[in-house]
């Protein structure tokens, strides 16, 4: 190939807590593959990887100025660019990032109106519509390992006197759900559940329902009644409304602990209005995602009309894989390396819906497929 | 040259690979040969292979295990395996974990395989898999059996009780059997239900862990109408669930077998099912009633002693044949053609691209056990 390809490497500019970079290694396959790989001045200080720690005497990686980092004709990019960032982008320049099309409109507008070339990671899907690019499964487990962290501060290896089973109840048997059943029953972390297991404890009991439960009030309150943690991990048909009103809230023993996996945000303006599938419990991030009864910041990100009387310690985080960040961007690297081998040879042009498995799986991420789509 | 074979098991086993798939196998550079009749339980007469595949060869069933590759869903038996040619390569659901003996023979025959079972990205996420299928399919027959089974007020009356779902295992098949078992197995029964406003279903999983506890366990049975297992033992020779637990199961309550371990006995160890005492159905039979015959058939060292109605198929997918083909076929397309593409087994790559390494996960030869 004679022209060089490039590809840049933003920092993303989220909450202080937001410290995921692509890892040295993900950047060297890439060089192997034949990019030149700009990363921009400070990448990866977050995680102490400083560009030397990239380099590695390696002459296809070079630091780079934040506005030129995004004029390469790859920009990758976990979460979006902010509304304000677009404009910096390339003519040619093709974005990658977790766009989420259906949900952002606005954003979609943005990226259209500056005719910009646009792959969204999560829209990245085989013949069967399951997602290359996703990291469901840190979901799960990250938030559950918090979870059953809280307990085992005061409960050593979480066998309590009684000896009784932790019970966890999750709504939703979507991907996330089904995730999180698997990591409730093992306490959210393997090594703690064999420590559990040789010391004798007795373990989890994991209860899961779809909707035609979810909507009798008597059978989901005599299981909130009998929960240590709750995991709302729903897909609602109907956002505007809540799976658990505050009032129900009420019913849980006073030391269960609520885990936010669907992290909807509030947005009652909205059409339709959003509100949380739990109702009166924060929205958090990277940067604070445990919340007691009485945290100061409980109301910051919820509208005055919620009620939030009722309450009991909520984890809720918008990025959960981003409490291990090597961990994730490992995860991320693997597998978004077959489909990079696929973008060096081809472009968001000449990507081919009859090509071979990753280029058929690109192509149904770009910004124009899920147009047509849309349309047609 | 690759072959395919029929797979002559029982009747109800109809599967067999369309003819674009044999297509796909010829455009990557195969020479074909499949078993005369194959394809016929699914309808398919062998001129249909040759106007898709006009070089297509039908050949004995012996002539078929000859070639460099065979490539078969459910593995043969003993005999069809003795004519697979050394040195050449197997392509099927061998299971090497739970089949040892079977291990053994392919090794002492000479012969390679890769294990579709065992087919894994590097996130260990299996690439040839339905357990979509098999959770769907074992539940609809497992709620087609409860709704004789269930006690008054009845299955479909709105004033019963939500049905309670205990599932052992929380793995891979386990979540899509949450999945599937909130929704009765069938959409239209799921959605009709919802409309009468008939209580639904709730799903109790428990890490096969758990089931050490006998007191929790027998709470919890007690109260079961269905009890699945999906559970993936590493110690195959202990039973999850021990017959005498199936006392405390209610007398309606149906046991669904999704995982179909087998009863085996090898060099002095006794290996089980995750429940004991269960019979092992397949795509001619997998219902069976507590007095059903075929109980007398089950191993002698196996207690059978309690019963309750079972659903138990050692291929759940086969029961839609054509649905199920179609998912195989898409997800070994790539695999297949990576395979072909390289000229066989002896150029691929274990630590190569994405399907070499996925290969390379899969082969007997790397298999330690």
């Amino acid at each position: 190939m004679s022209e060089k390809i490039s590809i840049g490497f933003p920092i993303m500019r989220e909450e202080p807590g937001e410290k995921r970079v692509f890892l040295p290694d993900f950047l060297h396959k890439l060089t192997g593959i034949g990019f030149e790989v700009f990363i921009e001045e400070g990448y990866g200080n977050s995680l102490d990887f400083y560009f030397d720690d990239f380099k590695i005497e390696n002459p296809r990686i070079h630091p780079l100025e934040r506005e030129e980092i995004f004029k390469q004709n790859y920009v990758l990019i976990l979460r979006s660019p902010h509304d304000d960032e677009f404009a910096l982008l390339g003519k040619n320049s093709c974005l990658i990032s977790m766009l989420h099309y259906p949900t952002h409109p606005l954003r979609r507008k943005i990226i259209e109106e500056n005719n910009i070339q646009a792959i969204s990671l999560d829209s990245i899907v085989d013949d069967f519509n399951l997602r290359l690019v996703e990291n469901m499964k840190s979901v799960a487990w990250n938030s559950l390992e918090v979870a059953y962290a809280q307990f085992e501060k005061y409960i050593p290896n979480l066998i309590r006197e009684d000896r009784t089973a932790w019970k966890v109840f999750i709504i939703g048997t979507g991907m996330v759900g089904k995730q999180a059943v698997n990591a409730a029953s093992k306490l959210g972390k393997k090594e703690r559940n064999l420590e559990h297991i040789r010391l004798g404890g007795p373990g989890a009991i994991v209860t899961t329902i779809g909707r035609n439960i979810a909507y009798h009030a008597d059978q989901m309150i005599e299981l909130l009644a009998q929960s240590d943690i709750i995991v709302d991990a729903t897909q609602r048909y109907d956002p505007s409304k809540p799976i658990i009103p505050n009032g129900w809230i009420a019913h849980l023993p006073e030391h269960a602990i609520i885990v936010d996996l669907s992290v909807d945000p509030y947005t009652p303006d909205s059409i339709p209005p959003v509100v949380k599938g739990i109702e009166g419990i924060p929205h958090g991030n990277l940067d604070q995602f445990i919340f007691e009864k009485d945290d100061p910041n409980w109301e910051k990100t919820i509208p005055k009309i919620i009620p939030t009387t009722n309450r009991r310690k909520v984890l809720s985080c918008y990025s959960w894989p981003g409490i291990h960040p090597e961990s994730c961007m490992r995860h991320y690297g693997q597998q978004l390396l077959p489909l990079m081998r696929v973008l060096y040879k081809k472009n968001y042009h000449t990507l081919s819906p009859d090509g071979l498995h990753f280029e058929r799986a690109l192509f149904r991420a770009r910004l124009d497929s899920f147009l047509k789509r849309k349309t047609d | 040259m690759i072959g395919l074979p029929t797979m002559h098991l029982e009747q109800g086993e109809k599967r067999s690979f369309f003819p674009n798939f044999i297509r796909i196998l010829e455009q990557s550079g195969a020479d074909v040969y499949l078993e005369h009749g194959y394809g016929n339980r699914m309808g398919l007469e062998e001129t249909a292979y040759s106007r898709a595949v006009p070089s297509v060869t039908f050949v004995s069933n012996h002539e078929v295990y000859q070639q460099d590759i065979v490539l078969v869903l459910r593995c043969p038996g003993d005999d069809d395996l003795r004519n697979l040619r050394s040195e050449s390569c197997l392509i099927s659901m061998l299971h090497y974990s739970t089949q040892p003996k079977r291990v053994r023979l392919l090794r002492s025959l000479s012969v390679n395989s890769i294990s579709l079972d065992l087919l894994k990205d590097d996130s260990g996420r299996r690439l040839i898999e339905n357990f979509h299928t098999v959770a769907w399919n074992g539940l609809e027959a497992a709620f087609q059996v409860l709704q004789d089974t269930y006690p008054k007020p009845g299955f479909f009356s709105p004033d019963r009780q939500a049905i309670q779902v205990t599932l052992l295992g929380a793995g891979a098949l386990g979540a899509h059997t949450a999945k599937a078992a909130v929704r009765y197995g069938s959409i239209p029964l799921h959605e009709r239900l919802a409309r009468e406003n008939v209580p639904g279903v709730i799903v109790t999983a428990v890490d096969y862990d758990i089931t050490n506890h006998a007191d929790i366990m027998q709470g919890l049975l007690s109260r079961t109408d269905i009890l699945i297992d999906t559970s993936a033992r590493v110690d195959t020779t202990r039973a999850i669930i021990p017959n005498k637990w199936l006392a405390y199961l209610p007398g309606h309550a149906v046991i669904l077998d999704l995982c179909v371990d087998p009863y085996q006995q090898d060099k002095g160890n006794i290996y089980t099912k995750g429940i004991e005492g269960i019979p092992q159905g397949n795509l001619d039979q997998y219902t069976f009633t507590p007095d059903d015959p075929i109980y007398a058939n089950i191993p002698d060292f196996v207690n059978i002693e309690h019963r309750r109605n079972v659903v138990s198929c050692y291929s759940w997918p086969g029961i839609h044949p054509g649905e199920c083909m179609q998912v195989y076929e898409r997800q070994l397309h790539p695999i297949m053609r990576t395979l072909l593409s390289r000229g066989g087994l002896k150029n691929i790559n274990p630590n190569g691209r994405f399907f070499e390494r996925a290969i390379g996960r899969a082969l007997l030869s790397n298999w330690v056990g």
